[in-house]
Parts: structure tokens; sequence; C-alpha cells
């Protein structure tokens, strides 16, 4: 059984202490859902606009002065480096002040920081992502980089789960998708009766699919009892563990391994994270309150 | 061709050619079009479902929110099982074809009387069916701790 | 006696008073000198100035969730135990700038928090230098490095000494730290009868004795030292059984002990806030009120905390039980994976600053023992 490697990235940082952010300008807002949008960032500086690069997975710091900094994936196209993306969920204290920024207003910025999906040593082979709700934002680089390659994958499959169908994130995109030879199938956890597509929670899907264990790779990100139900099914279906990859959250303060905030066990989610393969998470997976 | 139609059903593959018989004796074929109720909460049972194509809605009414849809259903997915348990006899919610859809229903007080008289094809009637509902279950279970409001990525 | 440059390696002897003779060649090289002395009861280490702000004469008692102060009248400067503060109060603060952010029209403009304090750090233990070692580890030997930090500790001049005071409490011998100093210092210290013995740890070490009086150590000396360092070792309050340690306590996550112990801790935090090897921050924005400028400030932080595992909709280790086992298998276990050594150097300050007395090597013992 091959073991896929997983690649990371050191944050590019002009400034030489890495908690220091960069300034960015929001230059577009697009509305997702009644509570999430996806903020369109351009760096200030041009030298770091040009350089900037991301796979896959890792996230950006971003902070408003005087209320706080949070962790937010980044959810463009790793081979556009340049449109820098953050779909973004109004949470609290800081994604509620950021719901109310309007375009034009700067912010900082830093990372990118962490772990991201192995779409590299995915590649010839079938690939299962499994995204609910806000998690498949994480994802979005990685559909859009198999899609950029897509004759290196074999059957791709992405599963779209949300509460209800006015959750769900980037249903515009889903035709495109599929026009690539992707599997689209998109359900939600209840509906009214305008609904046609599926109702049932995302797990349940894996009843529509038929895996071949022997050559599937999963990347799954959402709620922690989704992924979980999502590795019990894909564990049924003889996935072998190494090659279900999950990404966790944790409460983040520093993104650079120092605020130990992030701590899962022997990992630092912002680090060796967010995204870990099974095999190194399961000792915890089920762990109360870890 | 009804009993071409169960013998593709990956399902009934395994059954011995004497049970299988059994079974076509008491299936019809049954479709839907699109929007068709099947049956609502509260009716008494007559037939389990087999789907062959199409996709039919689960749904419960809530005073307020109308119909609600709890489960989609498609290709090769078992339902109106309340009607083979005796102690529930009743369908413990709606269904409707969301698409046109075709069936191959099995009557139930039937299905109960060849799971008595051979429990051989019983016990794979009734594990089939535990299956089922053991998944509904679990996937009822999830739904329930409304998992998506809880914190996410 | 002499007065030239001692080499690094060599064993000198000064008289006590000499000391100061060091302490001033510091001051007028810049540092600021910081160690330990008598405040509120305790001994902590603040800034001093003089020889005379030392302990002079005074000891302490510890046990599990006890610490008196004793007059001794020995004379003696470094015949304490180490108290409730350690050195990461000057390498890592507990409050820090990071950077500041100033807002102008419709930008904003971040500044970073260039200061870089030099401290001389006068008596630092075996253990200590160990924590300072394995904090070294997590600010500076990652991918990323901690600029503070790094200022601080390339800066720093050390001033070790020998422990020949271990206390109730201690265990540096389970975890190899002390009682002896191995490396990592500028000059290192033992307190004898009449005399210091000091090594010299390295260049700079033997330039600021530079105007001491000083003899090369003799047998008696350095016999006797090594006599002190052996009774201290004898004397340890505590041990841990550190084998395994790491498997056993991540195999138990479900121990009954995890509640046993819950019973007891009142999440206070004192055991993080006194370790010295505890790393854990949080990040807040302090605003002035005429607006337009923000300071981003560290503070230290602990996973006692409630909100320390904060995430929207609540935390992660809402009850006891969850927090302090974080704490003992981040500090026993974890530790060893992210930074190749455990986070513990047997100081024993979290068993005598804990309210209740709860005692870690007793916990892990205790899951040791009794394996599920
Ligand atoms: C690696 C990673 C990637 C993420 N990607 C996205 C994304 O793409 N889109 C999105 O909408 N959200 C994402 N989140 C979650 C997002 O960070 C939280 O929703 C956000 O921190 C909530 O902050 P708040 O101030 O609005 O909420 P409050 O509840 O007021 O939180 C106060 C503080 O606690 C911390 N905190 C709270 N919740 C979280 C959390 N879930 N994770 C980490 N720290 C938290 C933050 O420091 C926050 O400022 C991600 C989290 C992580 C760890
Ligand atoms: S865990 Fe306790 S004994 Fe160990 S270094 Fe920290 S304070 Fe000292
Ligand atoms: S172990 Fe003791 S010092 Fe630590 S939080 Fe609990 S009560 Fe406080």
């Amino acid at each position: 059984m091959t073991v896929l490697m997983q690649q990371t990235t050191t944050a590019l940082n002009g400034q030489a202490d890495a908690m220091v952010p960069e300034t960015a300008v929001i230059t577009r807002i697009q509305y997702e859902a009644p509570d999430i949008a996806t903020y369109t960032l351009s760096f200030t500086d041009d030298h770091i606009r040009e350089q900037y690069q991301f796979l896959p997975g890792q996230f950006n710091m971003l902070y408003l002065p005087g209320i706080g900094e949070v962790a937010i994936s980044i959810s463009s196209d790793p081979g556009q480096p340049g449109t820098l993306l953050h779909t973004i969920r109004e949470a609290g204290n800081v994604t509620g002040a950021l719901a109310k920024l309007k375009k034009g207003a700067t912010i900082g910025v830093r990372g990118p920081y962490g772990s991201a999906w192995p779409v590299e040593s995915a590649e010839g082979k079938d690939l299962i992502i499994v995204g609910g709700g806000i998690g498949l934002a994480p994802l979005r680089p990685a559909i859009y980089h198999v899609i950029r390659h897509r004759e290196k994958y074999g059957k791709v499959t992405i599963l779209s789960g949300a509460r209800e169908p006015g959750d769900l994130l980037y249903p515009d995109e889903y035709d495109a998708w599929r026009e690539h030879g992707i599997e689209v199938i998109v359900t939600v956890d209840r509906a009214d009766k305008n609904w046609r597509g599926n109702v049932g929670v995302v797990p349940m899907m894996f009843y529509k699919m038929r895996p071949d264990g022997r050559k599937t790779v999963i990347f799954t990100c959402g709620p922690e009892i989704m992924m979980r139900f999502v590795v019990y099914e894909a564990l049924a279906r003889r996935i072998p563990k190494e090659r279900i990859f999950v990404s966790l959250e944790r409460n983040m303060k520093c993104a650079v391994g120092f605020c130990g905030h992030c701590q899962y066990g022997p990992f630092f989610l912002c680090k060796e994270g967010p995204v870990l393969s099974y095999d190194r998470v399961e000792p915890f997976f089920s762990v109360e309150e870890f | 061709m009804l009993a071409d139609k169960l013998r593709q059903n990956p399902w009934f593959k395994v059954l011995k050619p004497a049970h299988f018989q059994k079974l076509v004796e008491i299936a019809t074929e049954v479709t839907w079009s699109e929007g068709q109720t099947i049956f609502r909460e509260g009716d008494q049972h007559d037939y389990l479902y087999l789907i062959v194509e199409g996709r039919v809605a689960l749904e419960k009414y809530v005073p307020n929110q109308g119909q609600i849809t709890i489960l989609t259903l498609g290709e090769n997915d078992l339902f109106g099982w309340s009607g083979v348990m005796p102690v529930i006899g009743t369908r413990t919610t709606g269904a409707r074809a969301v698409q046109p859809t075709v069936a191959i229903g099995f009557d139930s007080r039937r299905l109960r009387e060849i799971s008595e008289a051979d429990h051989d094809l019983g016990y794979f009637i009734f594990r089939r069916l535990t299956n089922v509902i053991a998944g509904r279950l679990s996937a009822t279970r999830l739904q329930l701790l409304n998992m998506y409001s809880q914190s996410t990525e | 006696m002499t007065n030239s440059i001692p080499m690094p390696g060599k064993h000198i002897v000064i008289a006590k008073d000499a000391l100061q003779t060091l302490f001033s060649t510091l001051q007028a090289a810049n540092y600021t000198l910081v160690g330990p002395t008598v405040r509120e009861e305790a001994i902590v280490y603040e800034e001093i100035g003089q020889m005379d702000d030392l302990p002079v004469g005074w000891t302490d008692e510890q046990g599990p969730g006890t610490y008196r102060l004793e007059e001794a009248g020995d004379g003696r400067y470094f015949n304490y135990v180490v108290g409730p503060h350690s050195w990461k109060k000057f390498l890592y603060p507990p409050k820090l700038t990071l950077f500041s952010a100033q807002q102008n029209g419709d930008g904003v403009e971040f500044t970073a928090n260039k200061e870089s304090p030099q401290y001389a750090f006068i008596g630092v233990r075996g253990c200590e230098l160990a924590a300072i070692a394995i904090q070294d580890r997590i600010f500076l030997e990652g991918q990323v490095t901690d600029p503070h930090y790094k200022k601080r500790r390339e800066r720093a001049f050390i001033l070790a000494v020998n422990c020949t005071q271990p206390g109730e409490t201690c265990f540096c011998v389970s975890m190899q730290t002390g009682p002896k100093v191995k490396n990592g210092f500028d000059l290192s210290l033992t307190e004898l009868d009449e005399s210091f013995l000091l090594e010299i740890g390295s260049e700079l070490g033997g330039e600021m004795l530079a105007d001491c009086d000083w003899r090369p150590a003799g047998s008696y000396e350095l016999n006797q030292s090594r006599q002190l360092m052996l009774d201290a070792e004898m004397r340890m309050g505590r041990s841990l059984d550190t084998a395994d340690l790491p498997e056993i306590l991540l195999d138990n996550l479900d121990h009954p002990r995890w509640d046993e112990v819950a019973e007891r801790c009142l999440s206070c935090m004192n055991c993080t806030l006194v370790c010295p090897t505890c790393f854990c921050s949080d990040v807040q924005d302090v605003s002035d009120l005429t607006g337009g400028k923000t300071e981003r400030v560290r503070v230290w932080d602990s996973c006692f905390n409630p909100d320390f595992s904060h995430v929207h909709g609540g935390n992660l280790r809402p009850n006891i039980r969850a927090r302090y086992r974080q704490w003992l298998t981040h500090k026993l276990a974890s530790w060893e994976a992210q930074f190749g050594t455990l986070g513990c150097v047997g100081c024993g300050r979290c068993i005598t600053w804990c309210p209740v007395g709860i005692d870690l090597t007793e916990e892990a013992a205790a899951i040791r023992g009794g394996q599920s």
C-alpha cells in the first residue's frame, strides 16, 4: 500500500515576524447563503500579490484591527493565486465584524498555513471529495486542481451536503464541475416540497456510490460528527485509513505552532494539520472532549 | 420481465431459486408519475417497495411548515417497511414520487406469511429489513444532531 | 589571586563579595540584572541592583500545595529552592505587544515591536536551563522562529547555579536535568562555605570576570562541590518513572484516574503559569479610545482556561477532566512527539503552587500502576 505524502509550505511572509500581517483590500463580496459570503482579497503590496502561492487546503489568518484574528481556509484556485478567495460564515465576533465590511475595506492577512490535501499523491486514483456545509470551502481549491489536471485522476465524485437547500455552497458551479466528468451528488438534511434533489445526511450518500476500496482516496471536511460517519462508511467499503483525509478544526491564535491552542494530541493542527490522514488521528478521533 | 428486473438487483442475486420464486409470486410492478402521492402517513399498510428507478421522498407533515421531506430514496432502496412490522401496521411517513418512478411492490401481509412458513426465507427478508431500519436509525440520529449548527470548517 | 580572563572550561574560585564586581561589570556592559530576591513572602525573580538584593540567609520549605519562606541565617546566597517565578517571564514575557496597527484613511499600517532588552540571569538552576532549552526548541528550532524570544535569548547572559538545596517537590534527577548544570551557561557557580566555585562556560563568561580577583580551583573546592552535588542528588523529594510514559498516558485517555483528579483540580491555571516550559498564549487587541491605534498583545494563556478550546458554538473541553488530561498528556506524552523531549524538567513548581496539592508524579504513577 502506498502511503500518501502530504505537502506543506512555510508561510510566505514579507515580514520577518510571522505574527505581523500584510494588508489586503476586499475587492469583491459575493453572497453564498444567508450567513455566508465569499470575499476576494488583494494584497496591497505588489510584490506579495505576485509572489503569493498556496496549496489546496491551506488557510490564512485574517485580522481586523481592534477586533481579532481568525483562521479561514482559502477557497480559490491554487493555479490562480492572484485571485484570493475566502468563504466565510458569520459565527461570532470577528466573522460577524467581517460580515459588516464593505468592498474596499483593508484587513490584515498572513499565511498560508497548514497542510494541504494530497492532490499529487492521489493522482491515478479515484477520488471522493465530501464537503458538509462551509466544509466545502477548503475543498474547492482541490476541486479546481483536479479539474485542471482531470486526466490524472480516475473517477471523481463530489458529495456536497448542507442543512437546507439554501445553505448549499457553490451550487452554481456544480454543473461546470459535472462538465469535467465529475459526479456531483448533492444532499440536504431537510427540505420542503420544492426541492427535487436528495434529502438525507451526507454519509448516507455512500449507498449511492460503489467505490473501489483498492484505489479510492477520500478528502472530507465538515462538522466533526459528519466526518466521523464518513470515515465509518469509507472504512466499511475497505478504503484504507491512510487514504482517508480529514480536515480538523480547533481554536487557533497564532497558526505557527506557538500558541498551543490547536493541539490535537501530538499534532499542532496549524502545522501538521488541518489536513491529516485518518490513520494518524484515529487514536483520538472518538475520545470525548479531546 | 418482472423476474428479470428483480434478478438484476444485487440483493436478490444471492437468493435460492425456490425463495426467489416465492418472492416473484407476491411482487407487482408499479409506476408513479412525478409528484404523485404513494401513501400518506397513518395509512394502513399494503406494500413494501423496492425502487427500480426514479426518486421517492419520505415526508412528514409539520404544522405551520407543511410537508417536510426527511429522506429521499433512489435505485435499489427499499421503503414502506413499517407495513411488514406487525407492531407498527400504519405508515410512519408519507411517500411521494419526486421523479417518474418505477418500483416493485411486495404485498406486506403475504411477505409476513411466507416468512412464517419458511423461516430461512423469513430470516433473509427480516435481516434485510433490519439492515435498512438500522441504517435509517443511524442517519436519523445524525439528522437530529443538527450537525451544521455545530462547529464546522 | 589574579585578575585576567579565565578560559572556557576552567574552574576558578572567587571570594563571595567578588560577585558584586561581576554584577558591576555586567551592568557596565548594559545588562539588566535579574535574579532571586525576597518579595511578598517568596523568593521571586526580579530586577536586582546588587548582591544584597539576593535572598541572603533565606531559604524555603515546600510541599504539595505549600510554600513557606524561612530565615536560615546562614548568610548563604543561593540556599533556596526554585520559587513561583521562572526565567520564561523574561524570555517569553507574560504580556508583550507583538505589533501595532495604525488606521490611516481607508488603509491600515502594521508596525512590529522591535524592542529587545538585554538581561543577565543570575542564579539559573539546572532544571531551569533545561526548561530554557525546551523553550528554545519551541520558539527557535521550528519552521518559524519567534523574533521576540530570539532577541531576548541571544542577548541573555546566564549565570547558572549548581543546586545544593533540592526541595520536597523536586525530581530533576528523574528528568536528568540537575542538580548540576551541564551546559548552556556563560558562568556556573557552586556556593561553598567561604567562596564561590565558578566554571567558565563561554568566552563572554570569562570576559565578564576581567575585573574580579580569582584563582584556579584546587582539589579541595572541586571535591567539596562534587560532594554537595552527590548530597543534593540524594535529597530529591520526588521521583518520576519516565520509561514508556508517553505511550502509557496516550493509551489511557479514558482511565478512571482522570475523573478522580478532576474532582480535586480547580482549573485555576497556577500549574501552567508557574511551569517554566508551558508556553501557550492568547492574543488580544488593545485599542486606544480615540481610535485609530490598536496594539496586538500576546498574553500567557492556559489549557485550564475554559475558553482555551473555544470554537464558535462552545468549548471543546468543557470539563476539568479533559483539561487536566490535556495538560498532563501534553507535558508527559505529546510533547515528546512535538519537540523530541518531555515537557517537564522536574522543578516541582506545579506541585508546590497547586492550591490543592495535586502532584503530577503521583498522577502519572497512578495511571502507570493501574493501566486499563
Ligand atoms: C484551519 C481552519 C480553517 C477554517 N476555515 C474556515 C473557512 O473557510 N470559513 C469559515 O467560515 N470558517 C473557517 N474556520 C472557522 C473560523 O476560524 C471560525 O468560525 C472563527 O474563528 C470564529 O471566530 P469569531 O470571532 O467570529 O467567533 P467567536 O465565537 O466570537 O470566537 C472568538 C475567537 O475564538 C477563536 N475561534 C472561534 N471559533 C473558532 C474555530 N472554529 N476555529 C478556530 N478558532 C476559533 C477565534 O480566535 C475567534 O476570534 C476555520 C477554522 C480553522 C481552524
Ligand atoms: S510540569 Fe511541573 S515539575 Fe514539570 S517543569 Fe512544569 S512546573 Fe516543573
Ligand atoms: S492542577 Fe492544581 S494548579 Fe493546576 S489547575 Fe488544577 S488546581 Fe490549579
